[in-house]
């Protein structure tokens, strides 16, 4: 990874101290005598905060929070194509994600990372089968997705953050793509992971950890979105994808209002 | 090197050869089927990998596009996992940026541009493995993979490497004879005209002994000529047999 | 992706190939074959392990070389596996320079995270000496021609050149609190990794209203989004990965995962057979390589 010569850096090769810390009670069961620590069920997600049209500069935008999960977009254009070589008749998207540098227990670089880098491929594939790209032909819309917080699930919170930031820029689509996650424990499934409860493989050393994010197009009924991780069985992965697509469901009508409710202020 | 004989008494080479020896060379025409032209090449434990693509349209900028002749397009790089140490970068650093030049101004004296003005010819070559002899084995390979591309050449290219143990020529140098530290003499000639392409030379070598070892490295590019050609001819006459029995 | 730009008319000949279901595709295999594939391994003699793998005009080596290291503080009593991919220029000139660079990340990240549980590969075998000395085997692949479906054959080969992989004996000398150590000389005294339920990635590429498995190269053209499947032999899924700028239904994606499990475990078979019969056959076996 090339490191930026403009910004002071620290020193390369330092580690975060919350790897040495060993919390063992942490480490060796996510659930508290079958409950979550933070005191939620099973299948109830965190409380949601939208809000559209929060960047004035941006055509678009929005911001998400669900608990210590922070997530703000910004959507530029559509403009013009900058290189030539990126010609196309169809309307091109871009996205870029990043960790701010705090948002995480261990601290993130300026320049995009590897992860950095996936994630932004995972939203574009998410967010492209929403956007009516041929509507703006030999242009471009830009996506930026900023994570201030990371506490569980920035991927899924990205996508709804920058679906909404898309509708709220006024750019075309057939829907709004909602995200959501679940995190597969053995035989519980835990929807909307925290960032403790969160999938590493480090920790776990059975078969059937790992978790599930889907993007959703609900009133179309499409999942723009699957990614999953860790080695799970085949049932148990598909019952997760459709607790995820309920979840999606739910979540569904909070976007709507708040992006009505958006444009009344607007008017 | 201390501890290391390159050159035994008896006049054989670490691995058994003897000075004047080449290292076994196999090689096939035509391995990959989407290029132009492709080839192989196996040196002893050298294997390159060699794929031609062109004449076609200058690719990206048209500033290059030159209006009297093609544009010889090289890239050399070596698989992560050729050498003993695992490199980090494929391509991209020095060595390999040196050797893409020297490819370049390789092939630029044996083909014949002035053919195919405003267009480009790719010449890709990719080290599998390498012990010594990493520039000859892709001059080569590539050679050929111009050939099986129909490419128009003044000559096939061979090259040949030449070190100087002991009062001794030796030819075609391995890895172990490269480190050695002793001078290495790579040459690169069309057989037929017996044209320099291309020379160098690195560490000390008395002048004197100049002539001697160029002639062994001459000499050793002329064998190479020899295995070349005859794969060419049984690589050609294999293809058209297949094309008569299937008319 | 090497794009090469297909009429319309062509695309619709393909798509109707597969709607019909008539012997189906372009190349008159059914929905779920895979195309002749040759595997070989032990071809570069570099490497702790290699494996070269062509299916059909897809042509991938991949090299895996074991070196000592330092475990990362996170898992300090296991080693490290490390994936990179090279998309070389022999394939197609568009990856020249560092134009292959997207897809070749693309693929690596693919393979990570199809490895990254400790049920695929036990990583722990690989350590030394806990929080000092681990084993890190660098996966490298290097794809040399691209003839489509390209993530399959490079788990494969990936697959294949982790069996072909021998890692040699260490023995570790405690003196006073000096660690120390002992590489073992013996060529033949090594430690082979188990494989046995490491996954094989399988691509389902959604075609009009079917989905096929091995999409050539003309398929994935018209293929508007495919799903990519981490499948062990036990039959459980090591990564999900939806792909393209289509959007899937979800009763279509869960045909596709039961394809992609029942297409993944015969595969995971298949190739352990293939390689213990190559195995079988022991020094005798001239490694062909690149000369056939």
């Amino acid at each position: 990874m090339p490191l930026d010569s403009r910004r002071i850096c620290g020193p390369e090769s330092t580690q975060s101290p919350h790897i040495f810390t060993v919390n063992k009670d942490i480490k060796s069961d996510i659930l508290l005598n079958g409950e979550r620590k933070d005191g939620r069920k099973l299948d109830q997600i965190r409380p949601l905060f939208l809000r559209p049209g929060l960047i004035s500069q941006a055509k678009g935008s929005a911001y998400i929070e669900q608990n210590h999960t922070k997530v703000i977009c910004a959507v530029y254009g559509p403009r013009e194509v900058m290189r030539k070589e990126d010609f196309s008749m169809k309307g091109q998207l871009t996205c870029e994600f990043k960790f701010a540098t705090f948002s995480c227990k261990k601290k993130r670089q300026h320049q995009q990372d590897a992860e950095e880098k996936d994630l932004s491929v995972q939203l574009l594939e998410a967010l492209e089968p929403a956007v009516q790209l041929d509507k703006f032909p030999k242009a471009q819309v830009n996506v930026y997705i900023t994570v201030l917080q990371n506490d569980g699930i920035a991927l899924a919170a990205s996508i709804t953050c920058a679906s909404l930031a898309l509708a709220d820029a006024g750019i075309e689509m057939y829907d709004i793509v909602v995200g959501s996650s679940a995190r597969i424990h053995g035989d519980v499934m835990l929807v909307d992971p925290s960032e403790e409860e969160e999938y590493r493989s480090q920790d776990c050393k059975d078969v059937n950890e790992g978790k599930v994010v889907i993007g959703l197009m609900p009133s179309i009924n499409q999942i723009s979105a699957l990614t999953s991780k860790g080695e799970i069985d085949f049932e148990t992965i598909s019952q997760a994808i459709k607790t995820c697509i309920q979840t999606c469901q739910k979540v569904y009508p909070v976007l709507q209002n708040a992006l009505v409710n958006s444009v009344k202020t607007k008017t | 090197m201390a501890g290391l004989e390159l050159l035994s008494d008896q006049g054989f080479r670490i691995d058994g050869r003897r000075s004047h020896e080449l290292r076994k060379i196999q090689c096939r025409l035509g391995v990959f089927k989407q290029a132009d032209g492709s080839a192989y090449i196996e040196q002893g434990n050298t294997k390159v990998l060699a794929a031609v693509y062109g004449p076609h349209e200058v690719k990206g900028s048209r500033a290059k596009m030159l209006q009297d002749k093609v544009l010889v397009n090289c890239q050399y790089s070596m698989a992560t996992f050729s050498t003993g140490e695992r490199k980090r970068r494929p391509r991209g650093d020095r060595k390999s940026t040196e050797m893409t030049m020297h490819l370049k101004q390789t092939f630029d004296a044996a083909i014949i541009t002035n053919l195919y003005p405003r267009s480009q010819i790719d010449i890709y070559v990719e080290v599998l493995q390498s012990d010594g002899g990493n520039y000859c084995a892709s001059v080569n390979a590539a050679t050929l993979a111009l050939i099986d591309a129909g490419i128009p050449l003044k000559d096939y290219v061979c090259a040949c490497s030449a070190g100087f143990v002991n009062d001794t020529p030796i030819v075609d140098i391995s890895y172990l004879e490269e480190s050695g530290g002793g001078p290495e003499l790579i040459v690169t000639i069309l057989p037929k005209s017996e044209q320099i392409v291309f020379l160098e030379q690195n560490s000390r070598l008395h002048e004197d002994n100049l002539s001697k070892v160029l002639d062994v490295a001459s000499k050793g590019c002329k064998d190479i000529y020899a295995i070349l050609d005859r794969a060419v001819r049984d690589h050609v006459s294999k293809v058209s047999n297949v094309a008569n029995t299937t008319e | 992706m090497a794009d090469v730009n297909y009429s319309e008319a062509e695309k619709t000949f393909i798509l109707h190939g597969i709607q019909d279901k008539f012997p189906c595709r372009e190349d008159g295999r059914g929905c779920e074959d895979y195309r002749h594939m040759e595997i070989e391994t032990g071809v570069v003699s570099n490497t702790s392990g290699s494996a070269r793998l062509r299916l059909a005009n897809t042509d991938i080596l991949v090299g895996v070389k074991a070196e000592l290291g330092v475990p990362s503080p996170e898992k300090p009593d296991s080693g490290c596996i490390e994936f990179f991919v090279d998309c070389s220029a022999n394939a197609t000139p568009e990856f020249e320079g560092r134009g292959g660079e997207e897809l070749a990340t693309e693929i690596s990240t693919v393979l990570s995270r199809c490895y990254d549980n400790s049920g695929c590969l036990d990583l722990k075998s690989l350590c030394i000496i806990p929080k000092q000395q681990c084993w890190i085997l660098y996966i490298d692949v290097l794809l040399l021609e691209c003839g489509g479906n390209l993530f399959d054959a490079a788990s494969i080969g990936v697959k294949a050149a982790l069996y072909n992989t021998r890692i040699p004996n260490v023995t570790v000398n405690q003196e006073d609190d000096e660690m120390e150590i002992e590489l073992s000389d013996d060529p033949y005294d090594v430690n082979r990794l188990d494989i046995s339920s490491s996954p094989c990635i399988v691509t389902l590429s959604k075609i009009g209203h079917y989905h096929v498995v091995d999409a050539s190269q003309k398929e994935e053209a018209c293929c508007l989004a495919r799903l990519m499947m981490g499948v062990t032999a036990k039959g459980t899924i090591s990564a999900l990965k939806k792909e393209g700028w289509g959007s899937l239904n979800p009763e279509s994606i869960f045909d596709m995962m039961e394809t992609g499990k029942k297409i993944g475990q015969v595969l995971n078979t298949s190739l352990l057979n293939v390689l213990e019969e190559e195995e079988k056959s022991g020094n005798k076996r001239k490694t062909v390589g690149f000369l056939k």
